[in-house]
């Protein structure tokens, strides 16, 4: 049984459905992270579960005991912790007092709490800085503090609203791995929540991708980015190209599908074991920019190729990326730094059916 | 510098100078003159701090203005909690009406108080003819009646302040409280109580300078030991005997000293912890509650009772205003109008007085206000500094220690004191501070690019203001000039020292009706008539500044 159990869970706030019917469950000592736009429900969810909002219906179960069914538990006894956004670290609190703040409300004597606030300041590295008020202490250091309160009482579980978002690009990367190896160590089920997808791709067992109030999709990372659910999942997680058609009724003897798009020629693509599609129908076949093949010569005969000319060429240092125009679509192809290639000259993509995805 | 700033700066430095600096220094000279033998030193303060009654009456001031906090916080605290956090409805007009208390003249509800509260009030009376007391419980005539009536007034700059810091603070920190395992009290005591402490204490000095200033409030109720109400007596009564005068003066500049460094050193403290605005980037607007039934029946309740003594003072004196020979009786049996005959035939010069001094005292506070705050914002000018400091200092100044000081450099120095010009120079004084505050932040919310985009286009730095700025400032400025209006409408300390014949006001005349015991229908006519007029005013701020909320706000001061 899962650790944290989320049935049908609802809330609206006025007329705006924030969560809509969700149901998610996150196993014992994972990492879960719940990702999407602003504004998709991953707050209002993680509040939830924090006891912060009270559902409108549905039914939150940690480690076998209800939240709501037996009467609405408040925040202050379901046993979490809580990394906010912007730290909420305490600014009248030194930083132990904030740290040791709320074991001093359970029955822990003075010399537990002493030894645990000083192993957890050593384990975010803040040891020495115990009499600092947060005033005197960088956004990188609070986030510190706000981590160490909300690991100090062993939680049963953690919470993390987008914990990194107000800290530079740089002690961001950092942080994250930094986060990511202290929850597992300890071992505590944690749901994070972020919009940054790279974030999400580091940090997590799994990811729940979110938009408007739903779980579009619940997967690890990989199962993400490789195998998209649907067109918005595809376009929130990385770069996609996407190119519309319509299905022809001739299949193949493989398992492969032909698709009439605006290329000009049929494309051909890995079907979708999980779904099937009746002919005529209109879908999106989408690949990454990685995925893209290009060649300067190549028999325009052959399946998947297709002639192009460069239009745009950008030089990110450790790789190139070209804007392709093939009848009047672009392209986006993501090659290597040395692939010496210039803005007007025509190319042949190749767009290989294995890692064409069918979307609807 | 400029030449343009250069004479700017000149002039509003030659105005602090001749009606700030100059006075306040002969009041400090004054104060070490000794009557007898005639010459100077420090013998006034030694005879002050060692006399039993002088220091009986600083004790009585400290003990009052505690026990006022301590009233005011109390019932300041939850009366704050509900209005900034609540969800409920009619909370603009409870809002509106709680601090009403700031834009009415103190003396107003004294007046009030004692025809409702007094030995043969209203309230008396009816506990007496239903027969549940014997004889009249003293309600007001002594420390309790000041306590309570000074707490009123005061409770909306608690209120103001408190509720401030309760939508300010970031809701993260107490939601991490109630995470961590606080709930309900314990949040509220550890951490939204302190983090709210800044705030809490700008309105707290307020509170607690006010019966260091309050002379008039327990001279009406027949209190006179107090510090500010000694001062008055002694100045005001016995000029001719110097010796208490003096010491009189003493007093004035010894209630100026607590005020100001109360005041530096509560602001030093504010801030130096700043909690408010220290978090980023959350969107979330306040907490917000939805309480429960029992707490909001009792919440309601709380405000109803807050709201009703407060509207007691506008209802009361408008009964006593229309009514005479109200005496003995609970409520006023002969209603007329002679009251108002008497104030606005026979007398029409106090009101006219009035219009004419607070108008004149508007003009100045606009000349000066708008380029005193021109200075201070736009320019990096040397001394501009000095200059908004001393300004913001005449916010903890005593008005009391404005008039005796106007008095004694006016009167022999350079005598500008016998033209009624020192009137309108006197209230501008007292309530500049008023005034520049509201220029100042309307200026800060000016975007500076659309003046440099006018100066750029070749337009000179007069014209762009005359043409730019001032239209843009005028809605933020306008709201600053009917509440400069408004308080200078209703002072009373500065002006009782400097009035001659002919040259009284409306509070003058309210003071004067009750003083020399008077038709006392007529003071609660006058007192009545300044609170339509203050009503009509506060209207057209509401209209200027959108909703009667903001127009109320305004005076807080910040």
């Amino acid at each position: 049984m899962a650790f944290i159990e989320i049935r049908n869970l609802f809330k609206r706030f006025r007329k705006v459905v924030a969560v809509n019917h969700i149901d998610l469950d996150v196993a014992r000592g994972e990492m879960l992270t719940l990702l999407g736009p602003s504004g998709c429900g991953k707050t209002s969810t993680l509040r939830c579960i924090a006891g912060l909002e009270k559902p409108d219906a549905g039914d939150i179960v940690i480690d076998g005991k209800s939240m709501l069914s037996e009467g609405f538990v408040q925040s202050s006894k379901r046993g979490i912790g809580m990394v906010f956004q912007n730290y909420a670290v305490w600014p009248h609190m030194k930083v132990f007092n904030n740290i040791v703040y709320g074991m001093k409300l359970q029955k822990i004597s003075k010399q537990e709490i002493r030894e645990r606030a000083r192993k957890v300041l050593d384990m975010v590295g803040l040891s020495g800085l115990e009499d600092r008020y947060p005033g005197q202490l960088s956004g990188g250091q609070q986030q510190r503090v706000a981590l160490a309160r909300a690991l100090v009482r062993n939680p049963k579980v953690l919470l993390l609203d987008e914990p990194l978002s107000n800290l530079d690009a740089k002690l961001r990367e950092k942080m994250r791995f930094e986060i990511k190896s202290l929850v597992k160590r300890m071992g505590i089920t944690s749901v994070y929540v972020t919009h940054d997808q790279a974030e999400a791709m580091v940090i997590s067992d799994r990811i729940a991708v979110m938009n408007s109030g739903n779980i579009i999709q619940i997967g690890t990372p990989r199962e993400i980015y490789d195998r998209p659910a649907n067109k918005f999942v595809a376009d929130f997680i990385g770069t996609m190209n996407f190119i519309s058609g319509a299905i022809i009724e001739s299949i193949r003897t493989s398992d492969l599908l032909e698709v009439d798009t605006e290329f000009g020629k049929p494309l051909f693509c890995k079907g979708n074991a999980a779904k099937s599609f009746a002919s005529g129908r209109n879908v999106f076949i989408s690949i990454r920019p990685e995925d893209v093949e290009m060649k300067d010569s190549a028999n325009p005969e052959k399946e998947n190729t297709f002639q192009g000319i460069i239009v745009h060429k950008a030089y990110l240092g450790n790789f190139l990326f070209f804007f392709v125009k093939i009848n009047e679509i672009l392209i986006r192809v993501q090659v290597p730094h040395y692939i010496p290639y210039e803005e007007g000259e025509e190319i042949s993509l190749y767009l290989n059916p294995e890692k064409c995805i069918l979307l609807d | 510098m400029s030449r343009g700033n250069f004479f700017l700066t000149a002039f509003l430095w030659s105005i602090i100078l001749f009606l700030v600096i100059y006075p306040l220094s002969i009041l400090v000279v004054e104060s070490f003159k000794i009557s007898q033998p005639a010459g100077w030193g420090i013998r006034n303060y030694l005879e002050f701090f060692q006399d039993t009654y002088y220091l009986k009456t600083f004790w009585n001031t400290l003990v009052l203005s505690t026990l006022v906090l301590v009233t005011t916080t109390l019932f300041g605290v939850p009366l704050s909690y509900i209005l900034a956090r609540y969800r409920q409805w009619g909370k603009t007009v409870f809002t509106a009406l709680i601090l009403l208390p700031i834009v009415l003249p103190a003396y107003a509800g004294v007046f009030a108080f004692m025809i409702f509260f007094g030995k043969f009030g209203t309230l008396n009376l009816l506990l007496m003819d239903a027969g549940l007391i014997e004889k009249p419980i003293n309600w007001i005539y002594g420390l309790q009646g000041l306590v309570f009536i000074q707490s009123l007034h005061l409770l909306p700059f608690i209120v103001l302040s408190l509720s401030a810091g309760f939508t300010t603070i970031d809701p993260s920190f107490e939601e991490a409280a109630e995470v961590e395992g606080a709930s309900g009290f314990r949040r509220f005591i550890t951490v939204t109580m302190p983090l709210c402490t800044p705030t809490y204490l700008a309105g707290a000095v307020i509170v607690f300078l006010w019966p260091f200033t309050d002379w008039l409030t327990p001279l009406i109720l027949g209190q006179v030991d107090y510090l500010p109400s000694v001062a008055y007596i002694n100045i005001a009564y016995h000029f001719t005997d110097m010796h208490r005068k003096y010491m009189g003066i003493v007093a004035v500049v010894v209630s100026s000293v607590v005020c100001i460094s109360l005041f530096l050193i509560a602001r030093r403290w504010v801030e130096r912890k700043k909690y408010t605005g220290l978090s980023k980037g959350t969107t979330s607007e306040g907490r917000v509650i939805e309480p429960g039934v029992l707490l909001k029946a009792s919440s309601y309740g709380y405000m109803v009772l807050v709201a009703a003594l407060v509207l007691l003072i506008p209802v009361v004196l408008g009964l006593s205003a229309f009514s005479r020979r109200w005496v003995f009786e609970p409520f006023p049996t002969h209603w007329t109008l002679e009251n108002f005959r008497v104030i606005l035939m026979e007398s029409p010069l106090l009101i006219r007085n009035s219009f004419l001094f607070s108008g004149l005292a508007l003009i100045f506070g606009i000349l000066f206000g708008l380029p005193a705050a021109y200075l201070i914002v736009r320019t990096r000018l040397p001394g501009k500094d000095i200059l908004d400091f001393l300004i913001t200092l005449m916010l903890a100044f005593p008005g009391i220690a404005v008039g005796v000081s106007y008095l004694l450099a006016f009167w022999n120095g350079i005598p500008i004191a016998t033209h009624w010009l020192i009137m309108p120079l006197a209230l501008f004084t007292r309530r500049l501070p008023y005034f520049l505050r509201l220029a100042h932040s309307s200026y800060l919310q000016l975007d500076i690019s659309l003046e440099e985009a006018s100066e750029v286009s070749g337009v000179g730095k007069f014209r762009t203001f005359l043409n730019i700025s001032l239209p843009l400032l005028l809605k933020g400025v306008m709201v600053g000039v009917v509440m400069f209006f408004i308080m200078a409408f209703q002072e009373i300390s500065t002006a009782i020292f400097l009035y001659r014949g002919g040259w009284e006001t409306l509070p003058i005349g309210i003071y004067l009706n009750w003083h020399r015991g008077m038709e006392f229908g007529i003071a609660a006519a006058m007192a009545f008539l300044m609170i339509v007029i203050t009503f009509i005013l506060l209207l057209i701020i509401a209209r200027i500044g959108g909703g009667i909320l903001k127009a109320a706000w305004g005076p807080g001061g910040k």
